[in-house]
């Protein structure tokens, strides 16, 4: 018999990430891919019986927009889980989401220099 | 008289009692060596008697004493045994440890990707049932679980037991109590729960769902596995209540072939924690009704913390400015109040607009920027240049000023001077 001393201590995850599924098929990228941007539907109340993944996540995305990684990274569950709850969530008709933003449109350089010749040649 | 004597009969009377008589005394001589001889066989027969209880005696000495060293060697090698399976099982139990961790990462790393993500997650599966197989028998060997960092909710425990099973999906879980379970419980426990769990879905129809009711009591909290198989004979019941209350540690060769550890391990384990596990009730199903009573030495309403919030590099500190959005808080479904913790304002990164700092002269509020906005994309990196060498600076300088002299005169005939 060993001395409590002894005992290793266990560093490993301690909910498998195929208990949080319930070894149902993941959901594929399509719905929500990495950037896409999710939140609570305003004015819900989080429903009795939610668990404990279900309920960061509807507390993580009530504050406002977030993208679908930052919520796996904040959850610390890979992505494909995350995006299964968010399913979830989603079915009950909880969660809005929005395609991310599109890349900002930079205006052209061309341009740029002209209106800078322009108001050179007015005012310089 | 003369005839008397001349009488035959006569002679032959007396020669026939003469040898009567000789043949009486030589009887009786007989008879008496005879007695003698008797009463000797007799004395040695006692004699032999008394060696024979003597040797008996002996015997049974040497029986017990051959027992009690049959009995400590047997001790010896079982302890041996043990002691060899233990480290080995140590060896196991810490490389299935890794591993989990290395699919935890994995996991995170590629899963983006549904394929990959389901069968990393088959491999974790597995990898769950060797780590609980390699825990069991440390256990019986007088091994240590290992024990986690921190206190865990009696749900989480319950899933994270039914994580270490290979029908899992089986299971289903009603918590009607939230409880902590003290951290050096927490291993116990889930493993516990596990093989009662093993054993619920391996002898119920696979059809048939198992399932688990937490439950607070008035002494704890119970953990209640019901599943609707066949439930067990009497002679079952009895070998099973011997198990999980042990009377003298068990020796490894006392499992049978293929081993059932399950019951000896549950009864180790809830000995050595202090909780009870019984399996004598029957389900409302009708097979078996296990219970895991948990005491309250065991129980705790410790917060517990998700592993967002425990694992942030800045720690909890809640940002508090008003118009920030409200802070997220993170808590268990049945237990608000026992395991709030509060997060960061989820917008400090994402989108909305940050509390203003000012009002201008006109009552517009100031704002302050959170991030340099750049319209333009940078023409080059902005890395900072080497140092130069002071020619190198006064041949660039000079550069600078030939070309603002170029750029003022309209013509460029010097041009071609400067450079030649």
């Amino acid at each position: 018999m060993t001395a409590p001393g002894e005992e290793q201590p266990v560093t490993s995850g301690f909910i498998r990430s195929y208990v949080i599924t319930n070894g149902r098929d993941l959901p594929d990228a399509d719905g929500f891919s990495l950037v896409t941007l999710v939140t609570i539907a305003p004015d819900r109340e989080p429903p009795a019986r939610l668990s404990p993944e279900l309920r960061s996540v509807w507390d993580l995305c009530s504050g406002g927009y977030l993208s679908v990684a930052e919520v796996a990274a904040r959850l610390e569950l890979p992505v494909g889980v995350v995006r299964l709850l968010l399913t979830d969530l989603a079915d009950q008709g909880h969660l809005l989401r929005r395609a991310a933003p599109p890349p900002a449109q930079l205006v052209d350089r061309k341009i740029l220099k002209e209106v800078l010749h322009g108001l050179q040649r007015r005012f310089g | 008289m003369t005839s008397l004597v001349q009488d035959p009969v006569f002679w032959v009377l007396i020669a026939v009692t003469l040898v009567a008589l000789a043949a009486v005394l030589r009887a009786r001589r007989t008879n008496v060596g005879l007695r003698k001889r008797n009463a000797d066989l007799h004395d040695e027969r006692g004699t032999l008697l008394g060696k024979f209880d003597e040797l008996q005696a002996h015997q049974a000495g040497l029986r017990a004493q051959f027992a009690a060293e049959l009995a400590d060697v047997r001790s010896d090698a079982e302890e041996e045994t043990k002691s060899v399976l233990k480290a080995a099982m140590r060896t196991l139990q810490s490389l299935a440890d890794e591993q989990q961790i290395v699919i935890d990462q994995a996991q995170k790393k590629y899963g983006e990707d549904p394929q990959i993500l389901a069968d990393l997650m088959a491999i974790d599966h597995t990898n769950s049932q060797f780590g609980r197989r390699a825990q069991g028998i440390a256990v019986l060997c007088g091994g240590w679980l290992g024990r986690r960092e921190s206190v865990a909710s009696v749900y989480d425990v319950a899933r994270s037991a039914q994580g270490r099973i290979r029908q899992f999906d089986r299971v289903r879980i009603h918590a009607q109590a939230s409880f902590s379970v003290v951290s050096r419980a927490v291993e116990p426990v889930a493993v516990v729960l596990a093989e009662l769990l093993a054993n619920a879905t391996k002898y119920s129809a696979p059809s048939t769902p198992v399932e688990i009711n937490i439950k607070a009591v008035s002494k704890g909290v119970c953990l209640i596995v019901d599943d609707g198989g066949l439930g067990m004979g009497q002679e079952e019941k009895d070998r099973a209540a011997a198990l999980l209350s042990p009377a003298a540690p068990l020796t490894i060769s006392s499992l049978g072939n293929p081993p059932q550890f399950g019951f000896a391990v549950s009864g180790m384990l809830a000995t050595r924690y202090g909780f009870t596990v019984s399996v004598d009730s029957v389900s409302p199903y009708g097979g078996v009704r296990a219970v895991i009573l948990l005491p309250d030495e065991l129980l705790t309403t410790e917060a517990v913390l998700p592993p967002s919030a425990a694992s942030r590099p800045q720690g909890p500190t809640p940002i508090q400015q008003p118009p920030a959005p409200q802070p997220v808080a993170v808590e268990h479904p049945e237990s608000p109040a026992e395991t709030t913790t509060q997060l960061t304002p989820v917008s400090d990164s994402g989108p909305g607009p940050m509390p203003p700092v000012g009002t201008t002269a006109g009552g517009l509020p100031k704002r302050r920027r959170s991030s340099p906005v750049a319209v333009v994309p940078p023409a080059q990196q902005s890395t900072p240049e080497p140092a130069r060498s002071n020619q190198e600076t006064a041949s660039l300088l000079g550069a600078f000023q030939r070309g603002t002299r170029s750029g003022r005169t309209t013509t460029t005939h010097t041009e071609g001077q400067e450079n030649s």
